[in-house]
Order: structure tokens, then C-alpha cells, then sequence
């Protein structure tokens, strides 16, 4: 076949061949594809699907076979300051922004200071630092998060007993509304920053030298090549792993629930705690309250604020465009 | 595409050894500042663990028991735990659920990332599109959904129900695979598609051996991810003897009038252990696969 080709008028161009097995694997494609689309499409796009007309009815213990259509009015509840449910909804919103910027602020900071310090070359043991804080990370969140609930507890908390050690009075680590909301800020940091660290050492390590020799030639000192070379490129590195780390967060289910089950509870409303993020909130009207319609409202707005996050991780990481060019 | 390749990773810093007699003294200042932050973090990081390691040797749920070691060391809490608990049970519901599901989803998503690396088809460019937007939107938020669904085909309290809907969540591994796949010299696919190989024999034989790492990690991450999912298992798992190692462990602690957390301690003790030293070994390949996703020139 390559005789054929040779002999062609266009010699220089091989492509009709290729153009053509290319052709012909566009049924394999799809068979390689089939397991993906079936589980997603049944799995997740169906139930997304499901959720989005849930919300628009009146779906609850009540009317669990016979619900209706209701349009607007469970949005319109989130939303209008007049009704109970926004009582609960806009706090729990807010409380849900705070808790995802944060978390993802400090954990990258902190990760970042690691790195940072872990990249010194006069540094010959960092590899047995960064063995030893990768732990964190590496114990499942699941088994870390309950352990501090247990470690953070009033009564037989090691924490609250090492305080008294100290002679300093024990704190209501979870039962207080700011205490709990500080003890999941401090425990999600625990839990976060190795995988921070990870991320800003990979990207630290990828720095070609080239550029701080240049910088030195031109009399640049450590600071200012610190300024203008090493942050602006971890910040460009990491930023298409730290929009979906705050994607994440936003729903970090376990952070929240596994610590503190959304505790403490608000006295003027059953259904969302004081650290309950949207997430759980959600969880809770479903299990606990059978609330299906107002869960399902509340993963709407969740789809459309996460919705938003991946096109602002599109845009600005270029990602999309980089995958269609090969 | 050499910045795509992970063995920078493993790069080690720079010879130093010849230089380091001759550090100023303002480097080593920060040379004993750098490692002072470091081990005062380290230590924050490991005396939670060791309190957890503690109280499971410790036969009372003593109050206050504040010791770096305990005083009258027993295994009565491990004891307790295969005696009066069903923990066997839930590791055994465990297992099945993450190993099923990673096997499950190293599967599907090899198979996919393939399409999307190697093969040109129609609906490729919207499909890579659905993609980054569904790794965005973990399936629990479609809870309601699911639950009501799952309850009207009577198939709450299942645990084969349970691993179907984990398997629907494989948007990310697909991405973080698609690039790995794409940071394999396309040369190597090339000279066997001249030779005549079929896409089937192209991604066995040549992709498949050469992401090895990347399918171990991402069996590794969907297994722990399995592992520690909770919002679903608490949804769909309701009784005792269908729990998951999380939903157990959860009742363990957070039972109205039993705090059980000498026997939690014990319970995350034997199950921690065995994950993170794995997760351990393999570190190396995660921070690369993460990096070989993210990176561009």
C-alpha cells in the first residue's frame, strides 16, 4: 500500500488512507464509548433529569404517588424572605459559600507554604517531610472525619482533655454554632492541605531552571524571582485543579455532615443546622423529612451555581480548546 | 509533549551536596526556619491519629484520658468490636461495594478515555463537553431522585442497587485518563495502525500497558472514594446488616446512648491502616497523574 501511495499525485499527502481507517473506526468508537454513555446517561443524567421536575412539584410523604405539578411556587419559597424556607435556605446559601471559599483558600495557602519551603534544595530530608504530611490525606476522609468528631467531643474529646491539661476550660467544640463552624474550617484543613501541598510541589518542580537563571542574569534577588516567576506560574499550574477543588467543596457532603450531622440545630428551624451546608440540608429533607420536592429545588440551584463554576474552569484554563486540537 | 511527562515528578532536587558547606548564613537561617514550620505541622498533623491510636488500647471511655500512651493497655475495645458489633459484616459490604466498583470503573473509563483520546466520531467535541460539566456534579445531588426512584422499584436497602449508582460517576476518571492517554507519544499508535492493528489491539496492547500506573491509581482513588462515600449509602443502605464500614462506624459514634469511641477508635484503626499504606506507595503516581491533568505548555 505504500507503493500506492508513492505512485500518487499528491505523495506528500498520505492522508485519504488515514481519513478512511478513521472512517471506518467510527462505529468502534462508539462501541468503546457504550459503557460510559449507558451508566452515565442512566445514572446520572436521568436522575438529573428526575430531580429537575421534582422540583417543579409538590413531591413529599404526602403526595408520594399522586404529586403535581406546581411550577415555580418551591424555587419561589427558596427565594421570597417572606416565607419560612427562605428562613433556612439563604443562611444555609451564605454558610455554603463561606465554608467552599475558606476551605479552599487556606487549604491551597497553607499547601502552598509547604511546598514552598519543602522545595529547598539545602533541604536533603524534605522527601521524608512530605512522606510524613501526605498522611492526612491518606487516612480515608470518611474514618479522619468521625475520628475528630469523637476527638472534638465535649465530654471524652482528647482535644477538650489535652485543654484541661493545659488548665484552659474545655470548649463546646460542636455544639456551639461559631465553635462548630470553626472546628469544620480547622479539621477540613487538617484533612486538605496535604493534597495542596502535592499539587503546589508538582507544579513548583515543573519550573524550568532556564528562567531563574535568566532572572539572576538580570539581577533579579530571591524575592523578586519568587514574585514574578514562581507565584504567577503555581498560580497558572494549579488553577485547573483549584477551581474544581472549590467545585467540590461546595458539596463536600462528608466535611460537614460525617463532623458535625449539620449540628447544632437552629431553634427556629427543623430542617437545616447551623453548619448544614445546601448538601446536606438536602440529605436531611429527603431522609428526615421526606421533603423530596424542596431537596430536589435545592439541587437545582446547587446544578446552576456548580454549572457556573465549570464554565468560569472552562474559560479561564482553556481546557476545551486544548483537548480539540490533538 | 515532554512536559506532560510524569518522570519530572520523580526528578530528585538538584545536587546539593557539594554546595552545602557553603550555605550563607541567611540560608541557613532559612534552612532551620523552613524546617521548624514543617516539623510544628507535622506534629498537627499526627498527634490526632496517635490520640485515636491510644484510646483504641484503652479499655475504658475514660474521661479526659489524656496520655501519649495508655496506661492500662488492652485489646478489650477490638474484642468488643468482633464480638458485640456487626464489623465484619460491614468491611465485607465494604469490599464488595470498592472493589466491584473500581474494577467496574477502570473498565468503563479506559475504554471511554480511549474514544476520546484516540478515535475521531461524531459527538465527540459536545461529549468531552458533558463530561467536564458532569465531573462537576457528583450524582448525590440528585438524592431526591434517586431515592424516590429506588423506593418506588423497591430497591432501597440493596446493596447491588447501591454499587449501580457509584458506577455512574465516572466523568472525572475519564477526563483525568483521556489526558494521560494523550501525553502517550501518538508515534506509538501510529506505526501500528501502518502495521495493520485494529483499535482493539492498539488500545490492549499498547495503550493499556503503558497507563498501568495511571489505572492503579485510578482504581486506588475510585476505591477509597467508594469507600468513604457516604450520602448515598445512607440513603439507600438502611438496616444494620446492609451498612457499609461508614454507615457502621457512624452508629458507632453517633448513637443517641452509646458513644462508643474506644470501639470507633479500634474499628478506624484496622480500617485506616491498611488504605493509607497503600495510598502511600502509591503517591508518587497520584501527584504525577494529577500534574499530567493539569499542565500545559
Amino acid at each position: 500500500m505504500a507503493q500506492a501511495e508513492i505512485t500518487a499525485p499528491r505523495s506528500e499527502h498520505p492522508k485519504p488512507k488515514v481519513s478512511r481507517q478513521r472512517l471506518r473506526e467510527k462505529p468502534v468508537a462508539y462501541a468503546f464509548l457504550a459503557p460510559a454513555l449507558i451508566t452515565m446517561a442512566l445514572i446520572s443524567l436521568a436522575p438529573i433529569g428526575y430531580t429537575i421536575y421534582i422540583s417543579f412539584t409538590n413531591f413529599d410523604a404526602f403526595h408520594f404517588m399522586e404529586y403535581q405539578f406546581v411550577g415555580l411556587q418551591n424555587f419561589i419559597a427558596l427565594f421570597n424572605p417572606n416565607d419560612p424556607l427562605s428562613g433556612v435556605f439563604i443562611p444555609t446559601l451564605i454558610w455554603t459559600f463561606a465554608f467552599a471559599i475558606i476551605t479552599t483558600s487556606v487549604n491551597y495557602f497553607v499547601g502552598l507554604v509547604l511546598a514552598v519551603l519543602l522545595n529547598n534544595k539545602n533541604m536533603r530530608e524534605a522527601p521524608i517531610y512530605r512522606a510524613i504530611l501526605i498522611i492526612p490525606w491518606a487516612v480515608p476522609s470518611l474514618i479522619s472525619l468521625l475520628a475528630w468528631q469523637g476527638l472534638l467531643n465535649h465530654s471524652y474529646g482528647q482535644i477538650n482533655g489535652f485543654l484541661h491539661l493545659l488548665g484552659i476550660p474545655g470548649v463546646d467544640w460542636l455544639g456551639n454554632p461559631f465553635w462548630a463552624r470553626i472546628s469544620i474550617l480547622m479539621v477540613n484543613l487538617w484533612a486538605g492541605f496535604p493534597y495542596m501541598m502535592t499539587v503546589c510541589l508538582g507544579a513548583l518542580q515543573a519550573i524550568g531552571p532556564e528562567l531563574y537563571e535568566a532572572a539572576a542574569i538580570d539581577g533579579a534577588n530571591r524575592t523578586q524571582q519568587f514574585r514574578y516567576i514562581t507565584i504567577p506560574a503555581i498560580w497558572k499550574m494549579t488553577l485547573p485543579l483549584v477551581i474544581p477543588s472549590f467545585a467540590f467543596n461546595f458539596n463536600n457532603f462528608n466535611a460537614v455532615y460525617l463532623l458535625t450531622g449539620g449540628g447544632p440545630p437552629r431553634p427556629t428551624n427543623q430542617f437545616a443546622g447551623y453548619t448544614d451546608i445546601l448538601a446536606s440540608a438536602a440529605y436531611k429533607m429527603t431522609l428526615t423529612f421526606n421533603k423530596y420536592d424542596w431537596a430536589a429545588a435545592i439541587s437545582v440551584v446547587l446544578f446552576i451555581i456548580v454549572g457556573i463554576l465549570s464554565w468560569l474552569q472552562m474559560h479561564y484554563t482553556h481546557a476545551f480548546e486544548e483537548s480539540d486540537i490533538s | 509533549m515532554t512536559h506532560l511527562n510524569p518522570a519530572w515528578l520523580h526528578k530528585k532536587p538538584a545536587a546539593s551536596s557539594k554546595h552545602h558547606s557553603a550555605l550563607s548564613s541567611h540560608e541557613r537561617i532559612f534552612l532551620w526556619f523552613s524546617r521548624f514550620v514543617i516539623w510544628l505541622v507535622m506534629i498537627l498533623s499526627i498527634i490526632p491519629l496517635w490520640f485515636v491510636a491510644e484510646a483504641s488500647f484503652n479499655p475504658s471511655n475514660a474521661y479526659f484520658s489524656v496520655s501519649l500512651f495508655p496506661i492500662h493497655p488492652s485489646l478489650y475495645n477490638y474484642q468488643y468490636l468482633f464480638q458485640h458489633t456487626q464489623f465484619f459484616i460491614w468491611v465485607k459490604n465494604s469490599l464488595i461495594v470498592s472493589i466491584t466498583v473500581a474494577t467496574g470503573q477502570v473498565i468503563i473509563t479506559a475504554l471511554a478515555a480511549y474514544a476520546f483520546s484516540r478515535l475521531r466520531f461524531w459527538g465527540r467535541k459536545y461529549g468531552l463537553m458533558t463530561l467536564i460539566i458532569l465531573q462537576m456534579f457528583p450524582n448525590f445531588l440528585a438524592i431526591a431522585a434517586i431515592y424516590s426512584a429506588l423506593a418506588k422499584l423497591n430497591l432501597i436497602n440493596d446493596l447491588w442497587a447501591y454499587i449501580l449508582v457509584l458506577l455512574g460517576g465516572s466523568a472525572y476518571n475519564i477526563w483525568l485518563l483521556k489526558r494521560y492517554f494523550d501525553s502517550i507519544p501518538r508515534e506509538l499508535d501510529e506505526a501500528a495502525l501502518v502495521d495493520g492493528a485494529t483499535p482493539w489491539q492498539r488500545f490492549t496492547r499498547i495503550i493499556l500497558p503503558l497507563s498501568l500506573p495511571m489505572l492503579v491509581v485510578i482504581f486506588i482513588f475510585t476505591l477509597m472514594g467508594a469507600f468513604s462515600e457516604y450520602i448515598l449509602a445512607g440513603t439507600i443502605l438502611q438496616t444494620p446488616n446492609h451498612y457499609t464500614l461508614g454507615l457502621g462506624m457512624y452508629s458507632l459514634i453517633s448513637a443517641q446512648f452509646a458513644k462508643n469511641w474506644g470501639e470507633f477508635a479500634a474499628a478506624a484503626l484496622l480500617s485506616a491502616v491498611p488504605l493509607t499504606i497503600i495510598f502511600g506507595l502509591l503517591q508518587r503516581f497520584i501527584a504525577s497523574g494529577l500534574m499530567a491533568g493539569s499542565v500545559k505548555g
